[in-house]
C-alpha cells in the first residue's frame, strides 16, 4: 500500500458480533450504518469473530482492497488483543501505529446486557471517538538504539566479582572497578560462612582466579567512577585509576551494575565498644581468623545483637547479624567446649528459611545460651560484667565476659549518594539503593541500562548476594544480547522550537528520560528516546505545548474529548 | 545456534525466568501443569511491605509472557520424562485434554454461564463454585475454556452436551486426546512453587472442626475484590462481618515433628492481612499470635510498626495451645502468653492460619524424573553459594521449591537461574 | 465528596425518568482501564452514561483536556487511576493529583461545581468496584442536574466560562505550580523530600495560597483576553464588563502586554484599546 498519501484519509472499521457477546446485547447492524456516516470512513465491515482466522484475512482484504489507511476494531479490549490486531496490520502492509482499538464488549455490551438501546447508542459514540482519535494517528516506526556489548561492574566484593565472571564467562565485555587495593570486599575479613562453615577465603579465591581467567574482563583496582554520561546503550564512564600508575580512562558501556556493597557500622560510645576486649563481629572473623589459639583460652564470651540497629536512627534489620552470631558462637564452642557462650538477643533470633533453622537448634543443643532482651531494659556493660534483666527470672542477671562481641549492622556507604547521583537514581532512607519495583523489579532501576545486587541494596548473605549478583548479570546481559533496546513508539518528543528549557517535564519524568541540554538554539529540553517508557506527564506539564507525547497527544485525546457528543 | 531452555511452573519465578531467557532472544517453553499460567501470586490479594495488588502487578507479566514471540507457552501440560544432559536434554512433555480446542476459544464464557454442573472452586480455595467447564481464573492466562473431566456429565455420564452446543465458534471437544510434545533443551529451570500445609494433619488448630477458622490462602482471596465474596471480609459459617481477628503464626513450622524449617513470609502476609482487614473494615481488633516475628527483608520493620501504630495490629507472643469454638461457632484460641508464661484465651470472631509452606505434593517423584536431588525438607538441593545450581548439570532452580522465600528474592533468584541456563544455551 | 465503597448499589433507579447525565471518564491502560474490563468479564451491569478515554497514565491527562469536557458541555468528568503506590510508571499518579487539583480550582473560579469532576483509583481486581463507582458519580452528578442547572448559569455561558478556565490551564505559571508542587512541598509517601532553591521545604499552607493568587489572577487574565480577542476594548470598557476597578485592569493588562499576547491599538483622536491574539 503507498502510505505517502496518508492525508487523504481512509478509515476501515471493522465492527465484530463476538458470537452473541457483543450482538446479542447491541444492534450491529445498526451501529454499522450509523459508523458509515462517520468522517473519512470509506468502508465498514461486521464479522463474526474479528479475531478468527476469517476475521483476520478479512481486515487484510479490507486493508488492500480499499486502500484503507487508518484501521478501527471495535471489539473487545486492546490489553489482550491489540497486538494481534497491530501484526494483522502491519502483514497487510500498514503501518500498525495506524490502528485503533474501540472496546464495546468489557465496556459495553457486557456490562449493559439489559439496555439495548442505550447500549447500542453507546457504542456509536465510543465508536465515534475512535473515529476522532484514528484520524490524526501518524505512522511511527518502532525506535532502535544501538548497545555497546559492554558492561561496567561497580564494586568488587561477591556481588560484583560473581556479576562480572558470569557476563565474562557469556562472551561479554566486562570492566570491573573497585576502588579497593584488591577485590573480595566484606569477605576478605570473614573467616567461615555459614550455612555450611565453608572457608571464605576459599570461596573468594575461587572466584577471583576465575575471573582472571577471562581475557575479556578487565579489573581495575585502586580506581574510582568519577563522571557517567550518557544512557542505556551508550554510556560514557570517566574512571579515575590511582595504581599501579595514576591516570583517567574513558570507558564506553551499554550497561551498569551496581554492587558497591556496605560496611559494619563500627559501635563508637556503644556498650563500652573499645576494638580490644569489646568488638564487633567483623573484628571477632578477623580474630578467628588469625588468633585461634587466643580466642581458645577465654571462657567467657558474650555477644549482644541488634547493636545501633532497629533502633530510632537506624529502623532496619540487617539480617544477616544473627545467623553470624550464631555462627561465630559455634565456632568458639567447638573451639573451647568448657567455654560459656551468651547470646544476648533482642526479641526475636532472625533465621529464616531451612538450614537456618536448623543451625539455630544445633547452637542451642550445643550449650550455646540465648538470652532475649527487651529493647526498654537494654544490657548493661561494666568492666567485668554484663547486666541484663532476665525475663524468665524477673530479675536482673550478672553475665561475666573476657570478650563481648558487638553484632552491629550493615550500614550504607557516606558517599553512595554520589554515585547515586552520577548515575541519576534513587537512594532509600538508609542510603540503600532503591530499586525499580520492590516486588517484581528487584534489580532493575527505573532508570534502563542500570542494574543492582549485593548489600548495597539491602544486608543479604552471600549465597543471597550470589543469586542476585547473577540475576542482575542476565538483567545486564538482555540489550547487550540483542545489541540493541528496541522502544515501542509510545514515547515523548520535544519541540526544540517551543521549548524554552523551564526543565519542568524534566522534573515530574519518573523515569530521568528528559534532560536538559545545551543545542546551537540555546539551552532545550531532550527525551532520552530509550529511557522513555510513554506515561506523558511530560505532555501534561508543559506550559509551552511543546511535548508531542505520540500516539496519546495533546491533538488526539483532545479530538476524543470533542466526539463524546454528536 | 543457540539452544531452548525448558521452564517448568509458570508462577512468577517461571515467568521471571521466561521472559529474561527470551528477551535475551533465546527460545524458550515454558510448562505449566494448570489451565493458566500466574501461579500463587495470582491468587494473592495485595502484596506486602507495599500494599501493591497482586495481580494489577503480575497481570502485564503474564500477559508479556504469554505474547512473547519467543515463550512457548504450554498450559495444562506436564513433564513426563527427561533424559540426556546438560546441553542436549530430551524433554517429553503431555499437554493435558482440555475439552476446548485453544485455537478457536474466545474466552467468551457463554459456555461456562450455560453449564450446569457446580464444583468447588479451586482457584478460591474452594470458598466458591466454579462449573465442569471453566476459567481457572477471571484474568486467566491464556484466557481459554477447560472441562474438568471428573465432573463434565457429558465425558462421565454421556449425557448433557450444553457447552458444546451453546460454542458458536464450536471449540468444545469431549473427545479431545492427550498430546505429547518432545522438546529438545540445552537447561532446564525449575520453579514448581509450594503447596500451603494442611493444617488439618494439626488438629489443635480446629481448621475443619471451627467453621471460622480458614488458612491465609483463603482468607487472601477473601479480601480480595475479585474473590468469592467481592472482598468483603465475612466468616464463612454465617457470612457476618469479622470484627475481631486471630492470626495464628507458625501452623505447622518451626516444628520438629511438622515442618522445622521457618517458611519465612508468613510473619509479613500476617502483617499484611491484618492491615489489609483494617483498610476494609476500621474499626476491626486484629491480633497476631506469633512465635518470633521475622522480618529482616527491605522496608518490613518499618511495615510491622506501621501495622502497629497506624492500624492497631496487636501482637501477642504465644504459644497456641489449642482452637475451640463456642456455641456461636465463635473461634475460641487457648494460648500461653510466652512474655507473661500465663495461660490465657481469648475469642474471637475468625481465625487466620498462617500455614506453613511446604514443597508441592509429589516433590519426590518429580525429583526423581528430573534426577534432581532434594534438601532435607523436601526442597530442590542446591550449591550452598550459588543457590540456583542443583545437583544435575544444566537444571537450575529457582523461587519457593528451591527455599522459602518472598516474592522479590524469588524474582532475583529467577533472573540468576536464567544467567545460568543462558550460559550453557548460548555456548 | 468520596466514593463511599459501602452502601452503593449499582442498579441505576433514575435513568428511566429522570435527566440522564453525560459523563466521560480517564482511565489509565494498567489499573482503572483493566478493572473496567474485569466489570465487563464479570458481568458486573452498571449505567451506560459513561464514554471512556484511554491514556497510558492518569498522569497523562491534562486539565486543559478535563475542561475541554465542560467545554463541549458534559455533566461530569472521572479521571481514574491506579492505587497510590501501584502506578505502574512510579508514581505519576502523586502529578495527577495535583493536576486534578488546580482544575477543581479553575472550576470553583469559573462557577462551575467542583463535584463534577471526581479523582479516585481503581485495581485491576476491583471490578466491582468499578461499577459501583461508575453508579455512585451518575447519582452524584444526577443531583447536580444538567451543566449549569445547579450552577444557576445557563449552560452557554457556562461553556464560555469553561473556555476561559481552560485558557488559564494553558497559562505556564499554573502549570509551572501544578507540576512543582511535590518538588517543593514535598511527598511524604514517596519519599521525597521538599526542597526549593534555597534548599526549604515550602509549607503546603503557603502553597496553597500562592495557588489561589495565581487561579484568579490567570482565571482573570484569560477572561480579559477571550474578551478581546475579537473586539479591542478600552481598559474602562474591559473594567466595566468584568466589573473590575481599572487599575486592577490595567495591571493585568500590562502583564498581558508583556506577555505578548495582548497588543495596543492606538486610532487618532480614540481612547487607546487592547486587542488579544
Amino acid at each position: 500500500m503507498d502510505q505517502s498519501n496518508l492525508l487523504e484519509k481512509r478509515v476501515g472499521v471493522f465492527i465484530c458480533h463476538c458470537g452473541t457477546n457483543i450482538g446479542g446485547f447491541l444492534d450491529v447492524e445498526d451501529i454499522e450504518e450509523y459508523t458509515k456516516g462517520l468522517p473519512d470512513v470509506v468502508f465498514t465491515q461486521r464479522n463474526l469473530y474479528t479475531c478468527s482466522e476469517e476475521g483476520l484475512s478479512q481486515i487484510k482484504n479490507g486493508i488492500k482492497e480499499h486502500n484503507l489507511n487508518r484501521v478501527i476494531v471495535a471489539s473487545c479490549t486492546p490489553r489482550t488483543h491489540e497486538p494481534l490486531f497491530k501484526r494483522v496490520c502491519s502483514e497487510a502492509g500498514l503501518n500498525p501505529y495506524l490502528f485503533n482499538f474501540v472496546n464495546i464488549r468489557e465496556h459495553c455490551s457486557w456490562v449493559h446486557m439489559h439496555e439495548r438501546k442505550q447500549a447500542t447508542k453507546k457504542a456509536k459514540d465510543l465508536i465515534r471517538m475512535g473515529v476522532a482519535r484514528v484520524r490524526l494517528l501518524e505512522p511511527e516506526e518502532d525506535i532502535e538504539i544501538d548497545v555497546e556489548p559492554a558492561c561496567l561492574v561497580i564494586g568488587g566484593g561477591i556481588a560484583g566479582l560473581t556479576a562480572s565472571t558470569s557476563l565474562a564467562k557469556r562472551g561479554f565485555k566486562v570492566v570491573l572497578v573497585e576502588r579497593d587495593a584488591t577485590l573480595g570486599g566484606l569477605l576478605r575479613d570473614l573467616y567461615k560462612l555459614y550455612p555450611i562453615c565453608e572457608d571464605a577465603t576459599n570461596v573468594l579465591e575461587g572466584r577471583k582466579r576465575e575471573g582472571e581467567s577471562y581475557p575479556n574482563l578487565e579489573i581495575l583496582t585502586s580506581s574510582e567512577v568519577k563522571e557517567i554520561k550518557g544512557f542505556v546503550g551508550n554510556y560514557e564512564v570517566t574512571v579515575d585509576i590511582q595504581y599501579p600508575r595514576h591516570g583517567i580512562r574513558i570507558i564506553k558501556v551499554g550497561v551498569i551494575i551496581v554492587a558497591t556493597g556496605a560496611k559494619v557500622l563500627i559501635p563508637e560510645g556503644l556498650y563500652g565498644y573499645d576494638g580490644k576486649r569489646i568488638i564487633t563481629q567483623l573484628e571477632l572473623e578477623k580474630r578467628l581468623k588469625e588468633e585461634r589459639e587466643k580466642l581458645k583460652r577465654l571462657n567467657n564470651i558474650v555477644m549482644i545483637q541488634c547493636v545501633g540497629a532497629r533502633g530510632d536512627k537506624r529502623a532496619y534489620c540487617s539480617k544477616v547479624c544473627c545467623m553470624v552470631a550464631i555462627k561465630n558462637a559455634t565456632l568458639i564452642s567447638r573451639l573451647n567446649p568448657e567455654a560459656k557462650i551468651y547470646i544476648i538477643y533482642r526479641d526475636i533470633i532472625q533465621v529464616h528459611g531451612t538450614e537456618y533453622e536448623d543451625y539455630y537448634r544445633e547452637a542451642r543443643d550445643a550449650g550455646i545460651l540465648f538470652v532475649r532482651y527487651h529493647p526498654e531494659n537494654e544490657p548493661v556493660v561494666s568492666d567485668e560484667y554484663v547486666k541484663i534483666y532476665d525475663e524468665m527470672l524477673g530479675e536482673d542477671i550478672l553475665i561475666p565476659y573476657d570478650l563481648l562481641v558487638l553484632s552491629t549492622p550493615l550500614v550504607s556507604w557516606e558517599d553512595a549518594s554520589n554515585l547515586a547521583k552520577m548515575l541519576k537514581v534513587p537512594l532509600d532512607e538508609n542510603r540503600f539503593f532503591l530499586e525499580a519495583h520492590v516486588k517484581l523489579r528487584p534489580l532493575d532501576f527505573a532508570t534502563d541500562g542500570i542494574y543492582v545486587c549485593g548489600t548495597c541494596h539491602w544486608p543479604v548473605s552471600v549465597p543471597e548476594a550470589v543469586s542476585q549478583a547473577l540475576g542482575a548479570a542476565a538483567r545486564a546481559s538482555i540489550p547487550m544480547a540483542n545489541k540493541k533496546v528496541r522502544v515501542e513508539s509510545i514515547i515523548s518528543e520535544v519541540d526544540k522550537d517551543k521549548c524554552i528549557a523551564c526543565g519542568l517535564c524534566a522534573s515530574v519524568c519518573p523515569y530521568k528520560a528528559i534532560e536538559i541540554k545545551k543545542t546551537e538554539g540555546g539551552k532545550k529540553a531532550e527525551v532520552i528516546s530509550a529511557s522513555c517508557k510513554g506515561c506523558g506527564s511530560c505532555g501534561a506539564s508543559c506550559p509551552m505545548s511543546a511535548i508531542t507525547m505520540h500516539q496519546f497527544t495533546d491533538e488526539q485525546i483532545l479530538s476524543q474529548v470533542k466526539a463524546v457528543l454528536p | 545456534m543457540p539452544k531452548d531452555v525448558l521452564v517448568i511452573g509458570g508462577g512468577v519465578s517461571g515467568i521471571q525466568a521466561s521472559l529474561d531467557l527470551a528477551d535475551m532472544g533465546l527460545k524458550v517453553h515454558l510448562v505449566e501443569k494448570l489451565p493458566s499460567i500466574g501461579g500463587r501470586m495470582a491468587q494473592l490479594d495485595k502484596t506486602f511491605p507495599t500494599n501493591d495488588c497482586s495481580i494489577c502487578i503480575l497481570a502485564p507479566k503474564m500477559a508479556d509472557c504469554f505474547g512473547h514471540e519467543n515463550i512457548n507457552t504450554l498450559t495444562f501440560s506436564e513433564v513426563r520424562e527427561v533424559s540426556g544432559r546438560e546441553g542436549d536434554f530430551k524433554v517429553r512433555v503431555v499437554k493435558k485434554a482440555r475439552g476446548v480446542d485453544e485455537t478457536l476459544c474466545t474466552g467468551c464464557g457463554e459456555c461456562i454461564e450455560k453449564c450446569p454442573v457446580k464444583v468447588p472452586d479451586e482457584f478460591n480455595m474452594g470458598l466458591s463454585e466454579r462449573k465442569a467447564i471453566y476459567l481457572y481464573f477471571l484474568q486467566a492466562v491464556p484466557r481459554i475454556a477447560t472441562i474438568d473431566r471428573d465432573n463434565c456429565l457429558m465425558i462421565t455420564k454421556g449425557k448433557c452436551g450444553i457447552c458444546k452446543k451453546v460454542c458458536q465458534r464450536g471449540a468444545v471437544d469431549y473427545d479431545q486426546k492427550d498430546k505429547e510434545i518432545t522438546l529438545q533443551v540445552g537447561a532446564i529451570i525449575v520453579a514448581v512453587g509450594f503447596d500451603p500445609y494442611d493444617p488439618r494433619n494439626t488438629s489443635q488448630y480446629g481448621y475443619g472442626r471451627c467453621k471460622n477458622v480458614i488458612t491465609a490462602l483463603e482468607y487472601e482471596r477473601l479480601i480480595c475484590a475479585s474473590g468469592p465474596t467481592g472482598g468483603h471480609l465475612v466468616r464463612p459459617s454465617d457470612h457476618k462481618e469479622a470484627n475481631k481477628i486471630g492470626y495464628v503464626q507458625c501452623v505447622g513450622s518451626r516444628d520438629v515433628r511438622k515442618n522445622p524449617y521457618c517458611s519465612s513470609v508468613c510473619c509479613m502476609h500476617s502483617t499484611k492481612e491484618a492491615i489489609l482487614a483494617q483498610e476494609h473494615n476500621p474499626g476491626v481488633e486484629c491480633f497476631v499470635f506469633y512465635t518470633d516475628i521475622r522480618a529482616p527483608g527491605k522496608d518490613f520493620q518499618r511495615y510491622i510498626k506501621r501495622g502497629m501504630a497506624e492500624y492497631g495490629v496487636i501482637y501477642i507472643r504465644g504459644r497456641v495451645a489449642e482452637i475451640i469454638q463456642d456455641e456461636d461457632e465463635n473461634p475460641v484460641i487457648l494460648y500461653e502468653n510466652t512474655e507473661t508464661d500465663k495461660v490465657e484465651h481469648m475469642k474471637l470472631d475468625l481465625v487466620v492460619l498462617a500455614t506453613s509452606l511446604v514443597p508441592r505434593h509429589g516433590i519426590n517423584e518429580f525429583a526423581n524424573l528430573l534426577g534432581v536431588d532434594l534438601d532435607n525438607f523436601g526442597f530442590i538441593k542446591t550449591d550452598p553459594f550459588n543457590t540456583v545450581i542443583t545437583t544435575r548439570e544444566g537444571i537450575f532452580a529457582c523461587g519457593y521449591c528451591q527455599s522459602p522465600q518472598d516474592i522479590p528474592e524469588s524474582v532475583a533468584q529467577a533472573s540468576g537461574a536464567a544467567e545460568k541456563a543462558a550460559e550453557i544455551c548460548f555456548r | 465528596m468520596r466514593f463511599p465503597d459501602e452502601g452503593v448499589s449499582i442498579k441505576d433507579e433514575g435513568s428511566k425518568t429522570e435527566f440522564s447525565p453525560k459523563i466521560l471518564s480517564f482511565l489509565c491502560n494498567w489499573c482503572s482501564y483493566a478493572g473496567a474490563d474485569l466489570a465487563g468479564v464479570s458481568r458486573f451491569q452498571y449505567p451506560t452514561n459513561t464514554r471512556v478515554i484511554r491514556v497510558m497514565c492518569s498522569a497523562r491527562v491534562d486539565p486543559i483536556m478535563i475542561l475541554e469536557g465542560f467545554v463541549q458541555g458534559l455533566d461530569g468528568i472521572l479521571v481514574l487511576g491506579c492505587h497510590l503506590g501501584d502506578c505502574h510508571y512510579i508514581h505519576g499518579n502523586y502529578f495527577t493529583i495535583k493536576r486534578v487539583k488546580l482544575t477543581h480550582k479553575l472550576l470553583k473560579q469559573a462557577g462551575i461545581h467542583q463535584d463534577r469532576l471526581y479523582l479516585d483509583w481503581v485495581s485491576a481486581a476491583e471490578g466491582e468496584r468499578y461499577a459501583k463507582m461508575i453508579a455512585w458519580f451518575i447519582d452524584e452528578v444526577r443531583k447536580l442536574g444538567p451543566f449549569g442547572e445547579v450552577e444557576g448559569i445557563d449552560a452557554e455561558e457556562l461553556k464560555e466560562r469553561a473556555k476561559v478556565a481552560q485558557g488559564a490551564a494553558r497559562s505556564d505559571k499554573l502549570r509551572w505550580l501544578a507540576g512543582k508542587e511535590i518538588d517543593l512541598c514535598g511527598e511524604e509517601r514517596i519519599g521525597i523530600q521538599g526542597k526549593n532553591v534555597y534548599g526549604e521545604q515550602v509549607s503546603k499552607e503557603d502553597y496553597d495560597i500562592l495557588m489561589n493568587e495565581n487561579v484568579l489572577n490567570e482565571y482573570t487574565r484569560s477572561g480579559i483576553i477571550s474578551l478581546i480577542r475579537e473586539n479591542p476594548l478600552s481598559i474602562k470598557e474591559i473594567a466595566s464588563k468584568l466589573k473590575m476597578c481599572p487599575a486592577e485592569v490595567l495591571q493585568h493588562i500590562s502583564i498581558l502586554e508583556h506577555a505578548g499576547v495582548v497588543f495596543l491599538t492606538e486610532e487618532e483622536g480614540r481612547t487607546p484599546r487592547y486587542i488579544g491574539v
